[in-house]
């Protein structure tokens, strides 16, 4: 268990990173970069999930972190694959 | 000080970790000026700072908890490169010119700036 003190922190400076992250989104100008950044997105939302578990002491956080883990790769995919060959499959 | 009192603090401290190592990829994220410098910031450093996180949560030490944390460890582990290898092969496909000062293109692309070209 982690102390309340750094979990609000931790909580505080996680959302602003993806404040950022989203900022880095819309302001890129090419799409690839634009795909990186919502990849690095959702890794830092598993993040923010993996602390809650962490702060509550509770497993099913961690379900929605592995689906959205799971997502995430299977779009990051599928959106370089059509960005770069024009097509998915 | 008990056992599960240093167990905690050495949980703040792997999140603080995590923390600086996650904001340090964000802002190499944000000053990388073309995709493929930022891919080294994004799925780097940020995949580091969120397993120091999942390593965090051994601290709990709730059977469920750590295998969770294990499996997305491993699953990310496996995935965060594939991904980042997909978006910069998507990037060389579309002919992405390279930004950074300095720059080596080894494929004949040309996608170097073009003040670098000569040696």
């Amino acid at each position: 268990m982690i102390h309340d003190g750094v979990f609000y922190v931790a909580v505080i400076w996680l959302t602003v990173l993806v404040a950022l992250c989203a900022a880095q989104l819309l302001r890129s100008r090419s799409t690839a970069s634009r795909v990186l950044a919502l990849d690095t997105l959702v890794l830092l939302l598993i993040g923010l999930l993996v602390l809650w578990s962490d702060a509550e002491g509770v497993s099913y956080f961690l379900d929605a972190a592995l689906g959205l883990a799971v997502l995430a790769f299977v779009g990051t995919l599928a959106a370089a694959r059509f960005h770069g060959e024009g097509k998915m499959f | 000080m008990s056992g599960s009192q240093a167990l905690a603090i050495a949980a703040d401290l792997l999140v603080v970790f995590g923390l600086l190592v996650t904001t340090l990829g964000v802002a190499g994220m944000f000053r990388m000026p073309d995709v493929y410098t930022e891919l080294h910031a994004a799925s780097k450093a940020v995949f580091l700072g969120i397993v120091a996180f999942l390593l965090a949560s051994l601290a709990t030490s709730d059977g469920t908890i750590m295998a969770r944390a294990a499996l997305i460890t491993i699953f990310l582990l496996l995935t965060t490169p594939v991904g980042a290898h997909a978006i910069a092969r998507a990037a060389y496909q579309r002919r992405e010119p390279m930004a950074t000062p300095g720059a080596l293109d080894e494929s004949g692309c040309g996608l170097a700036p073009s003040e670098s070209s000569d040696p």
